[in-house]
């Protein structure tokens, strides 16, 4: 229990850190939103609208530690203000109108390269040297040595519009809304196919190859040969033995990844024109849209954050060291 | 600490390198081989037409037509103006109104509303609306401060009163889109008010379905030209940059494609050349190259001419500009003035025409000399050498910065692309502390804003003093005075005449080396639907963010069958 809430002293400490740099580094940006507007709307706003706009924006020009407290009280209210690109949509709106495609797309995508390489690495380590060993990782690594986007648009350019087996684009047909339909759902995957198998791609063979290492490892262990002298079956060790025993690193770079599935894929979105909040952090940074992009950073720190705390509390359950000390 | 230090910093260099990345493979990536159209069910006249949103991943559902920026489809679907001018032909067609007269003194002007016109919840437009859209325009957005007051005279005419002169309003007045008061006056927070079910006069306003991808308007039951209203709604699709509406472009998903298309003739047209065509009219605001004329020897016209002299604009416009725009000429109108243009300023152009020996001329009188290494130096000794600011996210005019820069180095002069980030660019800008930079100019339906921007002396802010206008801080007090007799001007023939002189003062004064008219992006596919606006017809331009839109949505008939 000392071991959790110190976790937890540590974490709230680094997410009052978080908040204040995400306070800071916005405002050492160059430029002003407004000034950032005209500049993007090239002659739309004119001259005498600045300072109505100013106005309407409520861009603060008290002192920076006013500022600071105002968005410190504020934040614990759950108001996060409104998105100056997307005026007047509130930035909570923003995010939760987005964040569920974001996840979708990220769980999916997570889940299946998890999996997939995870158990692709236990049966490469279990037959060392055999035809999985030998060829996958080197496979594998290549593809994951690919820039996403890249590979997104070849899978774009090969299944979406060459042979036209899945859709090139957004997340559901347009002119449906979404429903708990088996129709709905169908679509839903259909257009989800090509997004999430290109960062499953990209990201499995990091997964077969961690696994991979440790089980080997784990394989030169005494009571592997222990359980080989036993006679017990060679499944049985490879999956209650060895691999058991190979998963801790698995779950720390787990729980990592969940985390930051939050941030989005963004090129990925961008490539699919998938909805989600990667490309909106995108296009928050280069509208200096203040408020959206501290509503993003916040949500993004606050999901790692929590993430790892999950993992710190399943390693007490998997592994009777950390609880020793 | 540690770990989430490097976890911060690891994720911003993945944001930074996204940011890079998105930038790297923005151009000429897509190349469909996919031959044929696949056009998105069939052709019962009820398909709707389809247009790409390329600077929006998500639609946040916002109807609210005073919000800054607007959202698609607000000001030209849903709400409508009094009267809309067309830049393409520089005709003015009345909408809300039926006929409008200036006052003699040009220091109001009187609208006289369509008496058979009903916003979409079936209630009459009255005179009302417009005083109250105007009230709302004013404290939101701002602009219109040369308004006094605005009377509802009747139900159907409404009275503007202007405490100075100013005859450009009838256009800029005429222009602003109509809210009905019986919604707006009862709103509490009309700025933060998202309009969700919107009421307008507009020809499609019913709101159909609404998804964060995609969204459907459906018509107007109550619309007052009903034998316009011949397609069935409108399907506005979310892209989240220019390649991936490019894509759905090119694969025939959608109908209108307002957006820029890097090598249209070939990634799109050629797809499908007998239903697929472009429009780039050169109507768009005049692109500038800029001098901080509160720098020596910036403040000299004769060098900023001769600059402007050396600068090839068929190369700029060419090599930047794919050849989508023609060369700009010393009365710095851009193409939606056509109907203004005095031709005999034109003629006497000389300091927009490539005349490299003119050029050195005009430096060597201006005492900038060449030195004994072929580069030229200022009176103090020091070399002519300065700054060319651009936004980097704006590829081509780094193109025709990096064009400029060598047209320059011919002459002598040493001009360094500084592609930066926009903000700090604008800043700069307005802060007074560039060299030179490309910039737009003020879109209006009259040159008086354009000219108002380029050379009144009531719009120079001094050095460090924060001007979103006037940004060259040159100033004429001929140009004043011209301006204002022009406000005062109510007579067109007198208002040409005034305009003329204008004209002929930039020319002498050049206070910007305008390079060329931004072209207006535009391209359709006929495929599913016909009655398009293009060069033998411009009723309208192409764009879908104009107030024209609406000429073009009431105009568009389906292909049946």
């Amino acid at each position: 229990m000392g071991f959790i809430l110190r976790r937890l002293g540590f974490y709230i400490a680094a997410f009052w850190v978080s908040i204040t740099l995400n306070f800071i580094l916005p405002r050492l940006m160059p430029g002003d939103p407004v000034s950032r507007m005209v500049a993007r709307l090239q002659g739309e706003i004119r001259p005498e609208q600045v300072d109505a706009l100013r106005r309407s924006f409520g861009l603060d020009d008290s002192p920076v530690l006013v500022q600071y407290w105002h968005y410190l009280a504020k934040l614990f209210s759950g108001d996060m203000g409104f998105s100056i690109s997307r005026f007047p949509t509130p930035v909570t709106t923003v995010i939760s109108g987005q964040i569920g495609w974001t996840l979708l797309l990220g769980f999916s995508a997570l889940i299946i390269a998890v999996i997939i390489g995870n158990t692709l690495g236990i049966l490469a380590a279990w037959r060392r040297g055999g035809f999985l060993d030998s060829v996958l990782p080197p496979i594998l690594v290549f593809l994951g040595s690919f820039p996403y986007f890249w590979l997104a648009m070849g899978l774009l350019w090969l299944f979406g519009i060459t042979l036209g087996w899945f859709p090139l684009r957004h997340a559901f047909e347009a002119g449906t809304s979404p429903q708990l339909s088996l129709a709905f759902i169908g679509d839903v995957a259909y257009h989800l196919v090509l997004p999430a198998t290109s960062i499953v791609l990209v990201s499995i063979g990091g997964w077969l190859l961690g696994m991979r290492n440790t089980m080997i490892a784990t394989n030169a262990e005494d009571y592997i040969v222990m359980a080989e002298a036993k006679g017990l079956r060679s499944n049985r060790i490879m999956l209650r033995y060895a691999a058991r025993n190979a998963m801790l690193p698995a779950v720390t770079a787990f729980g990592m990844s969940l985390g930051f599935i939050v941030g989005g894929a963004l090129l990925t979105e961008v490539v699919f024109a998938y909805p989600g909040v990667g490309y909106q952090l995108l296009q928050a940074v280069q509208a200096l849209d203040y408020p959206l992009m501290q509503g993003l950073f916040l949500t993004i720190t606050a999901a790692v954050l929590l993430a790892n705390f999950a993992v710190d509390i399943v390693y007490v359950r998997l592994d009777p060291r950390v609880r020793a000390n | 600490m540690m770990a989430l230090r490097t976890r911060l910093a690891r994720f911003c260099a993945a944001a930074a390198a996204g940011a890079l990345l998105l930038t790297g493979c923005g151009s000429g990536s897509q190349d469909p081989t996919a031959g044929s159209t696949n056009v998105a069910g069939s052709l019962d006249g009820k398909q709707l037409l389809t247009i790409p949103r390329e600077d929006m991943g998500t639609f946040e559902r916002n109807f609210n037509p005073f919000s800054n920026p607007d959202f698609p489809m607000t000001q030209q679907a849903i709400f409508e103006s009094m009267l809309i001018f067309n830049p393409a032909d520089g005709s003015t067609t009345p909408w809300l109104a039926t006929d409008w007269e200036v006052a003699p003194d040009s220091k109001g002007v009187t609208y006289n509303l369509r008496d058979d016109v009903k916003w979409s919840d079936g209630k009459p437009l009255i005179a009302d609306d417009v005083v109250v859209s105007f009230k709302l325009q004013r404290e939101i957005r701002g602009g219109f401060d040369y308004i006094d007051t605005v009377t509802a005279v009747d139900p159907h005419t409404v009275k503007f009163d202007f405490n100075k002169p100013f005859s450009p309003a009838l256009l800029d007045i005429g222009q602003q889109v109509i809210a009905p008061a019986h919604v707006w006056s009862t709103v509490e927070d009309p700025t933060a008010f998202a309009n969700e079910d919107p009421v307008g006069t507009g020809p499609y306003t019913t709101v159909t379905n609404f998804q964060s991808q995609s969204f459907d308007l459906g018509r107007n039951p109550n619309y007052w030209q009903p034998d316009k209203q011949k397609i069935e709604g409108i399907r506005m699709r979310a892209f989240a940059g220019n390649d991936g509406a490019n894509l759905a472009a090119a694969n025939g998903d959608v109908d209108w494609a307002p957006q820029f298309i890097p090598n249209i003739e070939k990634s799109f047209v050629d797809k499908d050349p007998e239903h697929r065509f472009y429009w780039f009219p050169p109507t768009g605001s005049m692109i500038n190259w800029q001098f901080n004329t509160a720098k020596a020897p910036f403040d000299d016209a004769n060098v900023r001419k001769a600059l402007s002299m050396a600068v090839d604009r068929e190369q700029v416009t060419k090599i930047g500009m794919q050849g989508y725009t023609i060369p700009a000429d010393c009365t710095g109108l851009s193409g939606a003035y056509d109907s203004w243009r005095d031709q005999s300023v034109v003629d006497a152009c000389t300091w927009t025409k490539r005349d490299m020996e003119a050029a050195g001329k005009l430096l060597d009188g201006a005492g900038i000399k060449l030195g004994a290494d072929g580069k030229r130096v200022l009176a103090d000794g020091s070399p002519f050498e300065f700054d060319y600011s651009v936004g980097s996210t704006s590829s081509d005019w780094v193109s025709v910065g990096n064009v400029i820069a060598q047209n320059l180095a011919e002459l002598g002069v040493t001009v360094n692309v500084a592609a930066r980030d926009w903000g700090d660019v604008s800043a700069g800008y307005e802060n007074g502390t560039f060299d030179s930079g490309i910039v737009w100019s003020a879109g209006a339906p009259t040159p008086y804003q354009f000219y108002s921007g380029m050379m009144s002396a009531q719009t120079v802010k001094p050095v460090g003093e924060q001007t979103f206008d006037n940004y060259h801080r040159f100033g004429d007090k001929r140009a004043d005075a011209l301006l204002e007799e022009f406000t005062a001007a109510s007579d067109e023939s007198e208002q040409k005449q005034i305009m003329n002189k204008l004209q002929a003062l930039f020319s002498e004064d050049a206070p910007v080396a305008p390079l060329f008219p931004g072209p207006e992006w535009g391209a359709a596919n006929t495929q599913r639907f016909t009655g398009w606006p293009n060069e033998d017809n411009p009723y309208a331009t192409l764009s879908v963010r104009a107030r024209t839109t609406v000429l073009v949505l009431t105009a568009l008939a389906p292909v049946a069958g």
